[in-house]
């Protein structure tokens, strides 16, 4: 089965996963939108120039950061393939360019952010299946009867904790009562997903490490975990006095 | 009627510190100070690099273990498949740049799925210098888990795999981005 799995969506097919996940996403996230105070077209078109942004974001980041390598060969710049990519560069103009879309638009941050959780929530289990697909974000060698077989070892599935931690996460913020209080939907999302990051993040194989074996992730994770704390703390301080 | 009441604020904060300090025991206690995937050999970026022996078509032999010391580009690759004849040039014209650098290309044609008699005309035909090894038994197409073509594996001077490349064509400019980074 996983076998079968990984053949179907090897790289580089196992982007089809994400934009599968990207579709369900926006369509889920469509459905409560007007909940949340923000028009479904208002949604559609966030994400649509978030999506464009982060595609053409993370290619001109990659560029910029090897710019001798490209001035030798501009033409590389309009390659087709998809490893000249930075992830992190692609994100920060997304968001850049939804902040200033949702500016120009009148959009309120925290009610925006409400209305696409199910998007980012759905969004997550795709990339947790798009590493199973890969086989990348691998796990620790174990003995554990659930350990898989991957990279001539068995290792923890960590792509199956993440899958289903963020399986988890979905149908706890998807059924969740509407909160009127704008912000909480989304804080309660991240706070959970950087909890179960914190967590699964210790299983895995390919921890890039700082100050002498701590793990990276996990302590991304940690600090995004306090800087939520404090963010729900100054979302229901402001929504009360509001 | 039992009505739930929400959390104090201190409660709240309590809450908050007693799971900021057990994530912190968790990631302490998960500290890795080993470097596991560095001793084992797979096709993964982190993993030692399988090794493997193969030959020419005239004959020569390569054992991609005693290249340790010169960064090694190893491309998958057959005649049939249109994205691996678009990026020979590049590589050649990277190999021609890089060679005295310490880059070595062994370019792998997956013989086992792919017609021998065309392999001497294809290196003919691009002008590739570079060692053409030949995959008759799909040994190294097993090892390297071979899915896609082509496939590039880009390998340090210790012989630890630092990129993968699945699909092509791969550009000049991707190639010297990859290569740079084994030869540092």
């Amino acid at each position: 089965m996983l076998t079968l799995f990984r053949n179907l969506f090897s790289p580089p097919r196992h982007m089809i996963l994400l934009l599968l996940a990207a579709w369900i996403g926006l369509t889920l996230a469509e459905k409560r939108t007007e909940r949340y105070g923000v028009s479904k077209d208002d949604l559609n078109n966030l994400t649509y120039y978030g999506l464009l942004a982060f595609v053409i974001g993370g290619r001109l980041s990659f560029v910029l950061q090897n710019m001798p390598a490209f001035l030798k060969s501009p033409l590389g710049i309009l390659s087709v393939n998809p490893d000249i990519f930075d992830p992190l560069g692609g994100m920060a103009v997304a968001v850049i360019t939804a902040v200033v879309y949702g500016q120009r638009r009148g959009l309120k941050l925290w009610n925006s952010l409400d209305a696409l959780t199910p998007f980012f929530a759905i969004l997550s289990i795709g990339i947790g299946l798009s590493h199973l697909a890969a086989g990348t974000a691998f796990g620790l060698e174990t003995d554990a009867a659930w350990g898989i077989n991957l990279w001539n070892a068995t290792r923890h599935p960590t792509q199956i904790y993440e899958t289903a931690a963020s399986l988890l996460i979905f149908g706890l913020v998807w059924l969740q009562k509407q909160n009127p209080l704008s912000g909480i939907h989304f804080l309660t999302y991240a706070a959970l997903t950087a909890a179960a990051q914190l967590f699964i993040q210790a299983f895995h194989g390919d921890s890039a490490l700082i100050f002498d074996g701590l793990r990276q992730g996990q302590v991304m994770a940690w600090i995004s975990l306090a800087i939520i704390f404090v963010l729900l703390e100054y979302r229901l301080k402001e929504n009360h006095e509001g | 009627m039992y009505t739930r009441k929400a959390m104090s604020k201190i409660q709240r904060i309590s809450l908050y510190l007693l799971i900021l300090i057990a994530g912190a025991a968790w990631i302490a206690a998960s500290a890795d100070t080993s470097n596991a995937t560095a001793a084992t050999a797979a096709p993964q970026v982190g993993f030692a690099a399988p090794d493997f022996t193969l030959k020419t078509p005239d004959g020569e032999e390569y054992t991609l273990s005693e290249l340790k010391g010169s960064a090694v580009l190893v491309n998958l690759w057959a005649t049939w498949c249109p994205p691996c004849r678009a990026e020979m040039p590049a590589i050649e014209k990277m190999y021609q740049e890089y060679k005295d650098q310490g880059l070595v290309v062994l370019a792998v044609d997956m013989t086992y799925q792919d017609n021998p008699a065309d392999v001497a005309p294809f290196i003919q035909e691009y002008g590739l210098t570079f060692p053409i090894l030949l995959d008759e038994t799909g040994a190294v197409g097993g090892m390297y888990q071979l899915r896609s073509l082509p496939s590039s594996y880009f390998i340090d001077r210790f012989g630890i795999i630092q990129e993968v490349v699945i699909g092509g064509p791969m550009s000049e400019a991707l190639l010297r981005t990859r290569i740079e980074q084994i030869l540092e």
